[in-house]
């Protein structure tokens, strides 16, 4: 009996695997057949809407970088006229304020929030929030203190606000410090395959691009009728990319639209940051799953591809549970082990080739991006894949924990920014 | 019926399991030994700067932040004569 339903459990687990493999197959098949198709890009010279944008940039503790990204944004192309930029800086111990202080003083468009130790929110939807109740502009856009965009990156993203139905767009993100060390370099990696595959998949197919929590924009009377960000979720961006789905909108992505930032640079603050986001996708899979379900918003493959979507985090810890009962399988049934090797070929298949962005996804972005030979780092990927199993599964023990026994394990791992990207900017 | 491994097989089978993995590892091994990559991805504006400005190594620039800290003044006049140069990127 136990065998049997192991059995069942394997075979679901094993169709569950292939769903994604198939997923990200179509995804990379999408993005190779319309690779040749070129956009018309836009370019300073051809736009011709250009609504008012009000750029929110949290800080805490940032003195490293946060003065690259605003003399970044004094240069950026569109008209300063039009500009807002609000720096929340969120009670800061370092210099920030007084970098960001500085700028405020030499450019009339830049204004600063200081919020004491009582206001700060510990999570970075607190600080966006607080951002928000300033901006006055038809668009409200996201960045980091540790990105740095392209000069014309605003025209390129607020380009889609034509269509009314755009509710948000997202733009790309690029590895600034990639050459620093093994771990820097891997993330970026998987940032290729990430964006320059998954996102430009979705988005061509008409699926759910998702919103990355930073490099983006966003209608702001939408953003306050959706009541802003949810203080409560890890993984703020996730949560408001399914809210505008929910209520009717859409999310597009511009490859062309790109920035840059500074990747985590050790093993351990790797591990702070995907705790985080495992975390943060798991609250908004639970917060999510059935909504999108019930939807009269979403079309049939835009409910699959949120589920897939939302539900991806969990996938590593079945995969070690899969590896467990196909073992248990193994040796409990050893006339017929060959039936459960061979089932277990498409598990395998995923486990090796497979990530958040399998390994063929990596390898194609790296290819299309003219990068052929970062191409050969990508067996090493197979290290952060079995980190990630780790990852995820302390990320669901620490949300169970936190529900059964009403713990709150739920806090905001603050990534560090060394400042070690300022060496790689072109100047 | 698959006959019951003999040792020769199962020396074997291991030595052909880690020449895979050693042959699976040994481009990333040298790559890291000795990066050619052209990384990281320059952003497209950037590239189009520099092309026309015919640079090609990456030139990197002093700590901004640090300038601000400990040297205000200098900052403010710097900022005053970029603000009265024209915007090259438009």
């Amino acid at each position: 009996m136990i065998t049997k339903l192991l059995e069942v459990f394997f075979l679901i687990l094993t169709a569950l695997m292939t769903t994604y493999l198939i997923r990200h197959f179509i995804f990379t098949l999408t993005v190779l057949k319309n690779a040749q198709k070129r956009k018309k890009a836009v370019t300073v010279e051809n736009t011709t809407y250009q609504p008012t944008v009000s750029t929110l940039i949290p800080a805490r503790n940032e003195e490293q970088v946060i003065g690259r990204i605003l003399q970044r944004m004094t240069e950026l192309t569109y008209p300063k006229d039009k500009m807002q930029i609000i720096v929340i800086d969120d009670a800061s111990t370092d210099d920030t304020g007084k970098i960001v202080e500085e700028y405020a003083k030499n450019y009339s468009y830049i204004k600063v929030i200081h919020r004491t130790s009582k206001e700060w929110g510990k999570v970075k939807a607190s600080a966006l929030n607080a951002g928000l109740k300033y901006a006055k502009s038809e668009i409200v856009l996201c960045f980091d203190a540790d990105y740095y965009s392209q000069a014309d990156i605003i025209e390129k993203l607020v380009a889609e606000f034509v269509d009314p139905k755009v509710g948000a767009v997202q733009g790309r993100v690029t590895v600034l410090n990639e050459p620093q060390n093994i771990v820097t370099r891997l993330v970026a990696l998987e940032r290729v395959g990430g964006y320059r595959i998954d996102q430009q998949a979705r988005d061509s197919l008409g699926l759910i691009p998702q919103l990355g929590g930073t490099a983006f924009a966003i209608r702001r009377k939408l953003l306050e009728s959706l009541g802003g960000w949810d203080e409560s979720i890890l993984a703020e961006d996730t949560d408001l990319t399914f809210r505008v789905y929910l209520a009717g909108y859409k999310v597009r992505y511009v490859n062309d639209a790109e920035c840059y930032e500074e990747a985590v640079e050790n093993w351990r603050a790797y591990w702070k940051q995907r705790c985080r986001w495992a975390k943060g996708h798991m609250q908004c899979a639970f917060k999510h799953s059935l909504k999108v379900l019930k939807s009269n918003n979403l079309l049939l493959k835009k409910k699959i591809d949120g589920l897939l979507l939302l539900n991806v985090y969990f996938m590593p810890i079945l995969i070690w549970i899969s590896w467990i009962i196909s073992v248990l399988l193994f040796f409990s049934k050893p006339p017929q082990w060959l039936n459960a090797l061979l089932t277990t070929i498409p598990l395998s298949f995923y486990s090796f080739v497979g990530n958040f962005a399998p390994f063929f996804e990596v390898g194609m972005g790296a290819y299309l991006d003219g990068r052929t030979r970062a191409c050969w780092l990508i067996p090493l990927l197979i290290f952060m894949f079995l980190y990630n199993i780790v990852i995820c599964t302390k990320a669901f023990t620490d949300l169970l924990t936190s529900k059964i026994f009403g713990k709150h394990t739920i806090t905001w791992d603050k990534t560090v920014h060394s400042g070690s990207g300022n060496s790689y900017i072109m100047k | 019926m698959i006959p019951p491994p003999t040792s020769t097989t199962l020396i074997t089978l291991c030595f052909g399991v880690l020449i895979f993995i050693f042959i699976m590892f040994l481009p990333a091994l040298l790559e890291l030994k000795k990066p050619k990559d052209a990384g990281p991805r320059m952003i497209l504006n950037d590239v189009a700067v520099l092309q026309q400005l015919q640079i090609v190594q990456k030139i990197p620039i002093a700590n901004m932040e640090e300038d601000l800290r400990f040297d205000q003044t200098v900052v403010k006049k710097i900022a005053n004569v970029i603000a009265m140069l024209p915007n090259l990127e438009t």
